[in-house]
């Protein structure tokens, strides 16, 4: 069974801890806790849990944090994958020093998962973007690894024999003038191992048209944030005439379970958090909002890695020798 | 008894342990009437020790005859007699050594209609451990082993108090009838606590089946020990000097062989008492030396020399500290924390 190292820390009120101990009740994962020891078991005292599954690594009290040392963990074979909802700059710097990227690997990539519409029974209703903000700017070879590293991830996660991929931009006039964008929409074309779709505009992401969108880490980091943003304020625009008007409120009754649905599809923390990938093992970048749910889901995601084997499966798209 | 004690009377106290059956050595299921029916008609064979607990007793008998200690296991069981056959059958087949066993006699509460009786265990319990320690040589200090299922943490914490001698027999009489026992048989019960010349129940293990949180076990006291599994029982026992580390080893092999336990998760126990500070970091390292050199758990750093000095002070302070506490426990504060134990009280407020 896949052991998770967590970033205990990186999240207020110790709600990793809580969802380390649902996860070792619900499921047979290993969770290793890094953080403050006395709070930890503190907090274990409290919950239904299963010691055999739950270990503890001291750290974030001195100089290293949490993070650095849960990295170590994983490098040295104590656990399979890391979960933090620490910053991404500074999880992806952490990662860098600690772990190896895979051979050939130039940048890594945030990969952010998010809902969308889907286009045919039995599509993803989730699709991946990234980058979405572990390397601020990049190049056209930098988009089509970001291209092969997420295709292999949708094809082992998702299941998705042949994810399509598409180049986000501004419209074919900007494809055509930017030379980075040109550059790497022809090799994208002509790659004989992705299936690729052209460019992509900002209108059609939340379309069922591609399965996987790249992009560099600048505008992927804030259409990920607006995505993210749009649909939190869409539910309070939503609600706030309801406090106006009786008759609103009303209609806002009559409203709610649908209100409740597009919430739970556009609730970002609910699909577990982000994969950066690119390294020689699993990391999973949670919100640092995530609750318990969240973080469950984001530990059951990099036991899912680990088990399907992604980084291997990245390290053979990009044409390297498998991952450790 | 720890080693310290052991130094000081020159010869080993007798130990008398303890053991409920079902969720505690046997994984019984019978949360519906259907897996009740089964357990009932169950063949010897069929049944499921939970893992570990054989090796566990078996080690504990090993352990007393190294050390010179006279010892007796008796099983308590609120199981009806007529699944007396398959329970000695089943103890047969897993080669565990026993003294004497007890069942609950459900068939007689049922001719004479007392239908209460059927699900109220603490009289029943109470009253086998209160005789059965009559039996006892003087002097016995007293193991019990339960689960976190019924109402064994608070049975055992009655007779703890009773045999410590700081329970009076008023004050029992007013928890025996809050609890819901049978009237007519509290001033039988109280009459045996009289009787009793005072001992020591050294702890008090819980096996957590149902993964009760620990922190709510805590109103039972220090003497009341929760574990996850008889892996940890058994460090446990080893750091208070029952069983050596050679012991602790044959339970997680067991684990290990027979029910597919990794170093991982062994390792994982372990930490997980000494974090609870239920065996001090001494004792911890001690058995993870032997359980290291029997390749059952993973290479670990050494310790600092210094770090090493502190814990076996630590060690040392843990085992001089009264194992008994001197007072009863606050039964009013349990019975606030597990309101469905307090049977009584909740009868009257629906009355």
């Amino acid at each position: 069974m896949p052991t998770i190292a967590l970033d205990v820390p990186s999240i207020p009120n110790l709600e990793m801890v809580r969802a380390a101990a649902r996860i070792s009740v619900s499921t047979s994962i290993e969770c290793l806790l890094v953080g403050d020891e006395g709070r930890i078991q503190a907090v274990l005292d409290e919950l239904e849990y299963n010691p055999e599954q739950i270990g503890v690594l001291p750290g974030g009290l001195g100089t290293e944090t949490a993070l650095t040392i849960g990295l170590r963990a994983v490098a040295r074979g104590d656990a399979d994958a890391m979960v933090s909802a620490g910053n991404a700059h500074e999880y992806v710097t952490a990662c860098s020093h600690t772990l190896g990227l895979l051979p050939g690997v130039r940048r890594p990539a945030l990969a952010a998962v998010y809902p969308r519409q889907t286009e045919y029974p039995g599509q993803d209703r989730l699709a991946l973007l990234l980058d979405a903000g572990a390397t601020p700017r990049c190049g056209a070879p930098e988009l089509v690894q970001y291209a092969l590293m997420g295709a292999a991830y949708a094809r082992r996660i998702s299941k998705i024999a042949a994810p399509r991929i598409g180049l986000l931009a501004m419209g074919r006039d900007m494809v055509r003038h930017d030379e980075i964008l040109a550059s790497a929409n022809a090799a994208l074309a002509a790659h004989p191992a992705l299936t690729y779709v052209g460019e992509v505009e900002g209108h059609e992401l939340v379309r069922g048209r591609v399965d996987v969108i790249v992009c560099e880490g600048m505008v992927g980091g804030v259409v990920a944030g607006l995505m993210e943003g749009f649909t939190g304020a869409l539910v309070d625009v939503a609600r706030a005439p309801g406090e106006q008007r009786l008759v609103w409120r009303v209609g806002m009754r009559l409203f709610a379970e649908g209100l409740e649905r597009v919430q739970a599809l556009t609730d970002f923390g609910r699909y577990g958090g982000a994969p950066i990938l690119g390294f020689d093992h699993v990391v999973i970048k949670c919100q640092a909002r995530a609750d318990v749910t969240a973080l469950g889901n984001a530990i059951k995601l990099a036991a899912k890695a680990v088990r399907d084997g992604v980084p291997a499966a990245i390290a053979a798209a990009l044409g390297g020798p498998a991952a450790p | 008894m720890s080693p310290s004690v052991r130094f000081r009377l020159g010869r080993p106290a007798p130990l008398l342990c303890r053991w409920d059956l079902d969720k505690t050595y046997l994984h019984s299921e019978f949360d519906t009437l259907r897996q009740l029916w089964r357990t009932a008609w169950e063949r010897a064979e069929d049944k499921v020790a939970v893992p570990g607990v054989p090796e566990l007793i078996k080690a504990m008998k090993a352990a007393a005859e190294r050390h010179g200690r006279q010892i007796a296991t008796y099983f308590v069981s609120a199981s009806p007699p007529q699944i007396g056959g398959a329970i000695r059958d089943k103890l047969a087949l897993d080669g565990v050594p026993y003294d004497g066993i007890t069942f609950k006699n459900q068939l007689e509460h049922l001719k004479r209609g007392k239908f209460r009786n059927l699900r109220e265990h603490v009289g029943f319990k109470l009253g086998e451990l209160l005789r059965g320690r009559r039996l006892a040589p003087p002097g016995a200090h007293e193991l019990l082993f339960g689960d976190d299922w019924e109402s064994d943490p608070l049975t055992y914490s009655l007779y703890a108090d009773v045999l410590a001698g700081v329970m009076p027999a008023a004050s029992l009489d007013v928890v025996l009838r809050r609890i819901g026992v049978d009237p007519r048989v509290v001033p039988e019960l109280t009459a045996l606590a009289t009787e009793l010349r005072p001992g020591v129940v050294d702890r008090i293990f819980i096996n957590l089946a149902r993964r009760t949180p620990p922190r709510a076990l805590r109103v039972f006291g220090s003497r009341l020990v929760p574990t996850f599994n008889y892996f940890q029982t058994a460090l446990v026992l080893s750091g208070m000097g029952y069983l050596d580390p050679v012991d602790v080893v044959g339970v997680a092999d067991a684990l290990v062989t027979r029910h597919g336990y990794t170093d991982r998760r062994l390792g994982y126990s372990l930490d997980d008492l000494v974090r609870r500070q239920l065996v001090t970091p001494h004792a911890a390292r001690r058995a993870a030396m032997a359980l290291r050199r029997a390749k059952l758990l993973a290479p670990g750093r050494p310790s600092p020399a210094v770090v090493r000095l502190r814990d076996w002070a630590q060690d040392l302070r843990a085992r001089r500290r009264p194992l008994a506490p001197r007072t009863a426990l606050d039964y009013g504060s349990v019975f606030e924390r597990f309101p469905n134990l307090a049977r009584a009280r909740a009868a009257e407020g629906k009355s």
